[in-house]
């Protein structure tokens, strides 16, 4: 493990230091031997550097994932970017809390950000700074922006579908048109 | 002369799935190409945050049919690495052979659709024969023709008998003829070559800028494939060639799925003649509070998975991105200049795949 590690310095290096003041570091290597590396970066302000430090490297932006942290109550989410980087998968993760609640755009780095952003900005409501194209990717503009942050009552979401209320609604109108 | 704009879609002939294209146009010239997607969003990233590890197996096997088992392959292997599981030898072997077998009947179909948007009808149905085979081996040995669901969490479902690996070899016999003279085809045949070769061209320096994958990534010269650069499954053990070609246009594309079918046929056989005796499943212990990654190469390109699980038998976040996702941006790159009637034949040469990319 220590050997797919030492491939990595350049990287592990330059993006460790972005996370000495509260974030995280750790390592982990799959079945295979393969190595991923695990990066909880200060502050979401910090992920410009970290990500021209992989471009500098030569990583490829593989993935972006949104996820909210708590399903009810606290806003907090998190969002983590995977790299892959000489066989190696960097994996770096912001936090959004009230304090930083927005992450800036990697576009400009990396043209392939640009699918990622606009989707966990039109599923998860997630503010990205400067994003150049900030239109919908998959969902109509009608519909809410953030669709996956809210929770809906079971009550709305079923739509009267399991009490009578569905079918009251329908018989009154019914009766109203005739 | 003057611009003007054309729809293309979402529902086209030549569209397998629908997208739908805004074209600028000037006279016959495409100046710029704009896309709109969404009409086959499902949710299922949603959907796999309200059900069990089992469950999401059965549910990422059907993001997508033509690379359904890679989703389902690589799911797995993203479950195992959050549990730290390590899956029998057998069990390993049969899983890569699943995922060649699978290769080699969806390069198969891309390039029997690309015929049959040239309008070379004949060939079209030629090239589909040819894949029934194939279709007819998953069958038999699997029991299914798209969705095979060989993979499980901790191994392979279906455990073969000595009988079917000799069938797999008897059929990968007629297989492989056929496929060559498919190939002949394909690159000496005037109309095909008229229409593929220079066309849609993706220059390496935009293949790179875009992060494209798989066979786009590779017909344009650069040497990308999960299985090479960062082993999985039986991989590291077996002998195969990682191709390229570097004219990057639709006819290079089209030489990379017609020469990757014949890695796969000796990725199958060494499988055939390797798979070691012993147990195919092993149990799943404990689901701890973690996070992970897994990748593969499927038909079309790297997939990656990312799990999150919070100690329950569902996981907090499962997202997965395949590689059309990157690949639709390339199209913007390859049909600017060229002709209204090549979009659909650039397109398909993406080997596009909506119903993943959308989710």
């Amino acid at each position: 493990m220590q050997d797919t590690l030492r491939d990595n310095t350049y990287i592990t290096k330059n993006i460790a230091v972005l996370c000495a003041n509260g974030g995280d570091v750790r390592h982990s290597t799959d079945a295979f031997s393969n190595p991923f590396h695990w990066f909880t970066l200060d502050n979401p302000r910090l992920l410009t550097k970290a990500a021209e430090a992989l471009r500098n490297a030569g990583a490829r932006l593989c993935m972006i994932t949104a996820y909210n942290t708590r399903q009810l109550g606290d806003p907090m989410q998190q969002v983590c970017y995977h790299f892959e980087c000489e066989r190696a998968i960097i994996n770096i993760t912001v936090i959004l809390n009230g304090e930083w609640p927005t992450v800036p755009s990697i576009t400009p780095l990396f043209a392939n950000a640009d699918w990622h952003e606009r989707e966990m900005m039109e599923l998860y409501g997630i503010a990205v700074a400067n994003q150049p194209n900030p239109r919908r990717l998959f969902l109509d503009e009608e519909l809410d922006q953030g669709l996956l942050k809210n929770s809906v009552p079971l009550s709305v979401m079923m739509n009267g579908a399991s009490s009578s209320a569905l079918w009251e609604r329908i018989l009154s109108d019914k009766g109203a048109a005739s | 002369m003057n611009t003007y704009t054309l729809p293309l879609g979402p529902v086209h002939v030549a569209l397998e799935e629908p997208v739908y294209f805004n074209l600028t146009v000037e006279g016959e010239t495409v100046r710029n190409v704009n896309l709109t997607s969404g009409h086959v969003h499902r949710g299922m990233e949603a959907m796999a945050a309200q059900r069990n590890f089992v469950q999401n197996a059965t549910l990422t096997e059907r993001v997508c049919s033509l690379c359904s088992n890679s989703h389902s392959f690589t799911y797995c292997m993203a479950v195992e690495n959050v549990t730290g599981l390590t899956i029998p030898r057998r069990a390993i072997f049969l899983r890569t052979m699943a995922e060649e077998i699978k290769r080699i009947a969806s390069h198969l179909f891309n390039t029997a659709i690309q015929a049959h948007i040239i309008g070379f009808k004949s060939l079209f149905m030629h090239t589909m024969e040819v894949r029934e085979m194939v279709q007819d081996l998953k069958e038999t040995v699997y029991g299914n023709r798209m969705n095979l669901a060989q993979n499980c969490i901790g191994g392979v479902k279906c455990d073969l008998t000595p009988e079917k690996f000799t069938y797999i070899l008897g059929v990968l016999e007629k297989v492989e003829p056929a496929v060559d003279e498919l190939r002949e085809i394909f690159a000496t045949n005037s109309m095909v070559i008229g229409r593929t070769k220079g066309l849609g061209l993706l220059p390496k320096a935009d293949a790179l800028r875009l992060g494209v994958v798989g066979p786009v990534a590779r017909g344009s010269g650069v040497a990308i494939d999960v299985r090479k650069n960062s082993p999985y499954a039986a991989f590291p053990e077996l002998k195969f060639n990682m191709i390229t070609h570097d004219d990057c246009c639709i006819y290079s594309r089209t030489r990379v799925r017609l020469d990757e079918i014949f890695e796969s046929i000796g990725l199958v056989r060494q499988c055939c003649r390797m798979t070691p005796e012993g147990p195919t499943t092993k149990h799943l212990q404990r689901v701890p509070v973690d996070e992970a990654c897994a990748r593969s190469e499927a038909p079309r390109g790297e997939v990656f998975y990312f799990i999150r699980t919070y100690g329950t038998d569902v996981p907090q976040r499962l997202k997965w991105r395949v590689p059309s996702y990157m690949n639709w941006e390339a199209l913007g790159v390859m049909m600017k200049d060229c002709k209204v009637a090549d979009v659909a034949l650039i397109t398909n040469s993406i080997d596009p795949c909506v119903s993943c990319t959308e989710r």
